[in-house]
């Protein structure tokens, strides 16, 4: 996140900024995918590699998977990397966005 | 809405509107209560207009509610994990409840 | 026939299933065709294996695609492998 304006699409631009760290997706069925985030979309889906599955032993399926899709609409929680995240920056990047939300 | 109002509003001291609630919640900690009986303490780092947030220091709660197949109880647990730095999506959001201000 | 170009594919639907084929076709609302598609159920006593063909998968549906890796998924023993069902999406 290099401008602090981001034309509405303020996780968009923050997702980017994220690219090659290591990330783990929780989905709304509970499975937790830990992955290196490859790209992201405006629709906030996400493309993983080196991918596995938090707890593997009870859930196999994606055992012979290395790089995939999460589709946006089934992501709960995305955790970050702490050290990784410009908190000012974020901060900062948030409130400009919704003033400029509300000029709209 | 008076003229005064509106400036007021620009720099953060007026709420006419839910979302300018959150804007004053940035670096505070906040209480989120989400779908499926999940509930998240944490400090406001960064929200948007569909309520997806970034949340730092997190704890969730998740509550669990079993029916005893003996005594028909209903056994309620609750589960706490903490993750350091944590993106919601809005969609599962039900209500945020900003701190408690003296 | 599976060639290089025809990536072999996981899906994992939003109502929990698990559907590995070769992919023949997707749009931008990820809409799916699969050919040549089976559906791998996850049980206690290993993954029944159940056929499906060629199928049209509506991208509503989808939560996860995964590019297979052929080589690893041939030295998988499917019918010794245990898992659990996965749960479905809940919105």
């Amino acid at each position: 996140m290099s401008r602090i304006s981001h034309n509405g699409q303020l996780f968009f631009s923050f997702f980017k900024s994220l690219v090659g760290k290591e990330i783990i997706v929780e989905l709304k069925s509970d499975l937790c995918i830990k992955g290196t985030l490859h790209s992201v979309d405006q629709y906030l889906n996400i493309k993983l590699k080196d991918i596995s599955v938090v707890d593997s032993e009870k859930f196999p399926h994606m055992i012979s998977v290395q790089n995939c899709f999460i589709r946006g609409s089934v992501v709960r929680y995305v955790q970050l990397p702490s050290a990784e995240v410009d908190i000012q920056l974020l901060q900062d990047s948030a409130r400009v966005e919704a003033r400029e939300l509300k000029k709209k | 809405m008076s003229d005064e109002g509106q400036k007021n509003n620009q720099d953060g001291g007026m709420v006419e509107e839910p979302l300018d609630l959150v804007r004053l919640s940035l670096d505070e900690n906040i209480y989120v209560k989400l779908k499926g009986d999940r509930e998240l303490y944490g400090k406001l780092h960064a929200y948007d207009q569909h309520l997806n947030m970034v949340l730092g220091n997190v704890e969730e709660t998740v509550t669990l509610r079993e029916i005893d197949e003996e005594t028909y109880e209903e056994i309620v647990k609750k589960e706490k994990r903490k993750m350091e730095m944590l993106f919601v999506r809005g969609d599962a959001v039900i209500l945020i409840s900003p701190p408690v201000r003296i | 026939m599976a060639t290089l170009m025809e990536p072999f594919i996981d899906i994992l639907t939003n109502d929990g299933r698990n559907i590995v084929g070769t992919l023949r076709g997707f749009d931008q609302l990820v809409n799916i065709i699969l050919e040549e598609s089976h559906e791998r159920v996850y049980s206690s006593d290993g993954v029944e294996r159940l056929h499906l063909g060629l199928c049209i998968i509506r991208g509503d549906n989808v939560a996860v695609v995964g590019l297979l890796d052929l080589d690893l998924d041939k030295r998988i023993d499917f019918s010794t492998l245990k898992g659990e069902p996965l749960k479905p999406v809940v919105h």
